[in-house]
């Protein structure tokens, strides 16, 4: 019996290894959810270029969804959230597409595009291997409709703040110096993008990032840049830091404002030895339930451990950070973010990646021109 | 180093196994060459994704176990069916001595193999747990050999960040136009 086992055991791995690859059956390969009350109803989807393979003891599966939505409510819609499940492969993890930055009429339709790929077990089960639905729907004026289980409310809102921004920063540029100083601050953009440092991280919740780091662990402080207009001000922060790996960040703020706060954010930018700086990340407060009265000081802190590197794993050993307020939640729902002008003066841009509707609006002056552009501030 | 460096030097690089001027030219060459260092990264995740696939299937220990039981069970039943001899014999023979030693020690055995053995993709949830990553094809939620990715291969420029346990990449679908925001979450 043992040995009839184990030659099963044999010729499953060799037909592992044979197996080619295949096509994936949409209808049972992706499963998707809106409500009954949706304000987008989905018109069809194409699963079209979807492929599985075998290799080794694990299936690979590239699944290419292309969505298309009609905004079937009454209100123009700026941005989507779809959350996408996969628990068989990750039990403990989740993924969403946003698709911010939109401008979308009543009745009109538009895509949503969701690229993924799953490596799992071969002796998998046979539900669905993803399941998509709808966690956000922001409006034109802020309304939102959805369960906002990934807090999309809060995201969409915070992008569509720096859209405003950035539309109306491009537009007086157009009014004060004409179509060339638009086609100046296009290029200028461009340039930081293209010039801004990268750093590659890697994020493990709790615990550390890799099993042992041969650098000795130490606490590192952080420096704060500070906004004159910020409704929260940091006053100390520290993080654990060991060679390229920082762990548990805990950042002390203040309520520098006459409203109550229930979600601050940090900006968080790594020094490496050489005195060069990169955009590391943020962050977030932790705690669901974070209420800071005016006045008050709370902590913004997180159990992860982050790991640095860059140009393909080279690590980036820390020797200094610094923090700034990139993003406040009062409890009314509203939300602010720093202005351009504070961002200028602190010079993040250079280290900032731009905004979204800042990366759409270059991209569009990349690929179709200064007109397309100019037409699409018009819109607004 | 004007031109690119072929793709074996590049695939040398990811896998560590250049030498130092080498590695040091082709570092310069990738400080300024976005598309050397996203085949660098792809290089590397292939690297992964092997060593991975070639991970032996796992044993089911808790199958195995019982069904040695079972064949020890067997082979005293089987002894018993040789008839009963004198037991001042059987207790004083060293060849039954060692029998009852090598039973002893399968039975050991049996017990320690019944015991519920963690699978491989569970020993390293205790190590690590799950994963935040980003490479060069997009980001990714990984435990164990099990991966959840969001690819952004329509995009020109993809601009990634961590947020707690978030992690988010950001681009324009070159087919689309829309800015598309994928993010990737570890519970």
């Amino acid at each position: 019996m043992f040995s009839s086992r184990l030659a099963g055991l044999i010729l499953a791995g060799a037909l592992a290894l044979r197996a080619q690859d295949m096509p994936l059956d949409p209808h049972s390969s992706v499963r998707i959810n809106l409500p009954d009350s949706s304000p987008v109803t989905l018109l069809s989807t194409n699963v079209g270029e979807s492929r599985a393979s075998a290799r080794g003891g694990a299936m690979v599966i590239d699944l290419k969804m292309q969505l298309s939505l009609r905004n079937s409510g009454s209100q123009r819609i700026r941005g989507i959230t779809l959350l996408v499940l996969s628990q068989e492969v990750t039990p403990g993890g989740k993924a969403s597409v946003a698709v911010p930055s939109l401008d979308v009429a009543p009745d009109q339709a538009f895509p949503v595009r969701i690229d993924l790929r799953l490596l799992r077990p071969l002796q998998a089960g046979s539900g669905p291997l993803v399941e998509v639905s709808l966690d956000g729907v922001l409006f034109e004026g802020f309304q939102f409709y959805g369960p906002n289980r990934l807090n999309s409310r809060r995201s969409m809102t915070i992008w569509e703040m720096e859209a405003e921004r950035d539309r109306k920063h491009f537009k007086s540029v157009l009014a004060a110096n004409g179509p060339e100083g638009l086609r100046r601050e296009m290029l200028e953009s461009l340039a930081f993008q293209a010039a801004r440092p990268r750093i590659d991280v890697r994020v493990s919740r709790g615990g550390r990032a890799v099993a042992s780091a041969a650098s000795p662990e130490r606490l590192a402080q952080f420096a704060f840049l500070k906004f004159p207009d910020s409704p929260v001000e940091p006053v100390g922060g520290w993080v654990e830091v060991a060679g390229n790996e920082a762990r548990g960040p805990n950042i002390e703020v203040l309520n520098s404002s006459g409203r109550p706060v229930r979600y601050v954010e940090i900006g968080w930018i790594v020094k490496d030895r050489q005195g060069r700086e990169f955009m590391a990340g943020s962050v977030p407060a932790a705690d669901k339930d974070m209420y800071l009265p005016s006045g008050q000081r709370g902590h913004v802190l997180q159990d992860t451990a982050l790991r640095f590197s860059r140009n393909g794993g080279e690590p980036v050993a820390i020797a200094g950070m610094t923090g700034f307020v990139s993003e406040v939640e009062y409890a009314d729902g509203k939300v602010w973010v720093p202005n351009r002008s504070s961002l200028v003066n602190a010079q993040l841009l250079r280290l900032l990646a731009p905004s979204p509707e800042e990366q759409r609006l270059t991209d569009l002056y990349r690929t179709k021109g200064l007109a397309a552009v100019m037409a699409e501030l018009r819109k607004f | 180093m004007s031109s690119h460096p072929n793709q074996e030097r590049l695939a040398l690089f990811a896998s560590g196994d250049l030498g130092r001027l080498t590695r040091w030219t082709v570092e310069r060459h990738l400080h300024r060459c976005a598309d050397c260092r996203r085949d660098v990264s792809d290089f590397s995740e292939l690297r992964s994704e092997l060593s991975q696939s070639l991970e032996l299937p796992e044993l089911r220990w808790s199958q195995l176990g019982p069904e040695m039981k079972a064949n020890i069970r067997l082979g005293l039943a089987a002894g018993e069916c040789v008839g009963p001899r004198p037991a001042s014999h059987l207790l004083l023979s060293p060849r039954v001595l060692a029998a009852c030693a090598s039973l002893l020690l399968l039975v050991a055995a049996s017990l320690l193999l019944e015991r519920p053995m963690p699978s491989v993709n569970e020993a390293r949830h205790v190590q690590e747990g799950a994963i935040l990553e980003a490479s060069g094809s997009g980001i990714q939620v990984k435990e164990g050999g099990q991966a959840l990715m969001l690819l952004n291969s329509r995009a020109h420029d993809v601009n990634v960040m961590a947020s707690g346990g978030t992690m988010r990449a950001r681009y324009v679908d070159a087919d689309t136009g829309n800015v598309t925001i994928n993010n990737v979450y570890v519970q």
